[in-house]
């Protein structure tokens, strides 16, 4: 076989090692410090590390190099042969540099939930997720209100905009700014992600909350944490009968679970 | 060939090698190695957060969410590849299934109950099926059946649809009805071996490998490294591409379109195109559209899904050639549509 193209054999091989040596690490790491459940549901993360240790058993026998019986006789093959043509080898070289970058990403880039932009793109509450059966009701307990979540709430919303169900409901929820397409100086939403497998699959939802000028004091993206009681919305620009009218809001930390089930 | 009668006439003693000191010095790099980009990810992590621009910063969530959440099915296919080919004694699966064409091709259909994995972990083991010696149009067949009949997919679309609407019944039919007529119409192809990228043929063409004096270990961990070589570039970039799409194509353009029994069934199967999830998870992400799509739409999106999407293309273009997967893509996209169809119009 020729030099060069063993060369090129190595190459590809380390390549590999390389990419997987950053997912893996990248995953077990996050695995280790709880952040796994930024990308994928709480459900798979055991089935996830147990495969990540598999891969790092491998990735450290891989380093042995290969002996030289076994199959050094692979070929030089017609698709190798007219890699040499201009088109394909742009190809190549273009692909492994949006491969290495990805491979750098999961390894320096810090990890991060999604933003507002992907709530904007999905629209909050556009799915119909919130009709699956939640935990409140309209018959819960009094003081029970101000344990139910951003979902709870969206879910609510739903189902009913007479202000009278919600008198004597407190609420007290967190989540992150997302403005209000149609009032976006007034209203902002308190937004989550709703998660069914892997950050992909995200689907926001939202509670609207009435605060004139909020842009003073808090910024899209942000984690606030809001008290207050549901009313009819004061905003005429806003498409949403009923708001949350905060007695007060404050900005907290990211929860170490920023998304919802 | 002159390697090969090299190799044959090799010293013998070596594949009987234990670890050497020249191994174990190999095994502390690679430990090493592996340490030292655990330390940079830890010190790295602290740099942050970053505040890239908000749509960069979810392009590369929404990649690394699809990248994480693949890993283990990928790793597990590559594991279960290695059984295949390495570990289990040449004609045990061969000798078990039936002769006749058809048959064998059916039978081939439900070894997804015995490999449970979903569409990317089947990659590398339908590959392996094929170096083991199966047809291209078997392992075809074996590549688009197994990831809707495995028990995985089944619990979990039952668990999320029961049997409503027909929708379990018509994934697991159209699923065999799929892989079955795809099967059939591979082979009747003269030249089975054109429909492989010419890398991919080279290699199946190759003799079994632990005849020629290596270690069924050390045969185990080179198929994983070339496994790796070729899967991970095709997964890191499927990926990208997926993460790229949900970031430019607003959902709601996706969702209006949702109550018309011909144009939801479309609309599902791009859906299923561009968001590249599992077959074992799909169920559960298409639930909440359900009572705003039709379930024919529903069942043709979890049809076409599995077997078609970015992400997959770009996995399986490793092993077929560009032409047979716009075929594969074709013929299966208007047999889901049917799919879904019929159970629009008739359930």
């Amino acid at each position: 076989m020729s030099p060069r193209h063993r060369t090129r054999r190595d190459w590809r091989r380390w390549n590999g090692i390389a990419l997987t040596a950053a997912t893996i690490v990248a995953t077990v790491w996050l695995a280790t410090t709880n952040q796994l459940l930024l990308y994928i549901h709480p459900r798979y993360i055991v089935f996830t590390v147990i495969m990540a240790a598999f891969g790092l058993v491998f990735l450290v026998a891989s380093f042995v190099p290969r002996s030289r019986h076994g199959h050094d006789h692979d070929h030089e093959t017609q698709d190798e042969a007219s890699a040499s043509s201009g088109l394909r080898r742009w190809i190549t070289a273009s692909a492994t540099i949006v491969t290495a970058a990805i491979a750098l990403a999961l390894v320096i880039v810090p990890p991060a939930t999604l933003t507002s932009a992907t709530a904007d793109q999905r629209e909050i509450n556009s799915t119909n997720v919130l009709d699956t059966p939640q935990s409140a009701d309209a018959v819960a307990p009094a003081g029970a209100s101000e344990r139910f979540t951003v979902r709870d709430w969206a879910s609510l919303l739903r189902q009913t905009s007479d202000p009278v169900f919600y008198s004597g409901k407190p609420a007290d929820v967190v989540g992150f700014v997302t403005p209000d397409p149609d009032d976006p100086e007034n209203v902002f939403y308190v937004s989550r992600f709703i998660i069914t497998c892997c950050a992909v699959d995200a689907q926001p939802i939202g509670v609207p909350v009435y605060l004139p000028d909020w842009t003073s004091s808090f910024h899209k993206d942000d984690w606030v944490q809001v008290t207050g009681g549901f009313e009819t919305n004061p905003s005429a620009a806003s498409a949403q009968p009923i708001a949350l009218v905060p007695t007060s809001t404050k900005t907290v930390q990211q929860p170490d679970e920023p998304y919802l089930y | 060939m002159a390697i090969e009668t090299e190799t044959r006439t090799g010293p013998p003693e070596r594949s009987h090698t234990r670890v050497s000191p020249a191994r174990a010095a190999w095994i502390g790099v690679g430990v090493v190695g592996l340490a030292s980009l655990f330390l940079i990810r830890a010190i790295t992590s602290k740099t942050g957060p970053w505040s890239l621009p908000n749509q960069l910063q979810d392009l590369l969530t929404l990649s690394i969410s699809v990248i994480v959440e693949s890993l283990p099915f990928v790793i597990l296919g590559v594991l279960l590849s290695i059984l295949v080919q390495v570990w289990l004694p040449d004609s045990w699966v061969m000798r078990a299934l039936p002769r006749n064409p058809v048959l064998r091709r059916a039978a081939i259909s439900f070894l997804g109950m015995f490999l449970p994995v979903c569409e990317c972990g089947n990659v590398p083991l339908a590959r392996g099926l094929l170096v083991k010696g199966f047809t291209v149009s078997e392992s075809m067949t074996f590549l688009l059946a197994a990831p809707i009949l495995n028990p995985i997919t089944i619990i979990t679309t039952h668990q999320a649809f029961g049997f409503d609407d027909g929708i379990l019944v018509a994934r697991l039919v159209g699923g065999f009805a799929i892989a079955n007529i795809l099967g059939w119409l591979f082979s009747r192809h003269p030249d089975q071996d054109s429909l492989l990228t010419s890398r991919f043929a080279a290699e199946c063409r190759m003799p079994d490998r632990h005849e020629h004096g290596t270690s069924r270990l050390g045969s185990s961990i080179d198929l994983f490294t070339r496994e790796a070589a070729v899967i991970m570039p095709a997964l890191f970039i499927g990926s990208l591409l997926a993460g790229l799409v949900q970031v430019a194509v607003p959902r709601s353009v996706l969702i209006g379109l949702g109550s018309n029994p011909l144009w939801s069934v479309l609309v599902m199967m791009l859906l299923a195109f561009v968001i590249s999830v599992c077959s074992n998870v799909d169920a559960f992400f298409i639930l909440p559209f359900a009572s705003t799509f039709l379930p024919g739409s529903i069942a043709a999106f979890l049809v076409f899904g599995p077997i078609i999407d970015i992400k997959m293309l770009s996995l399986m273009r490793t092993t077929f050639t560009t032409k047979t997967l716009v075929q594969l893509t074709v013929v299966v996209a208007l047999l889901s549509a049917l799919v879904g169809l019929v159970v629009n119009y008739v359930a």
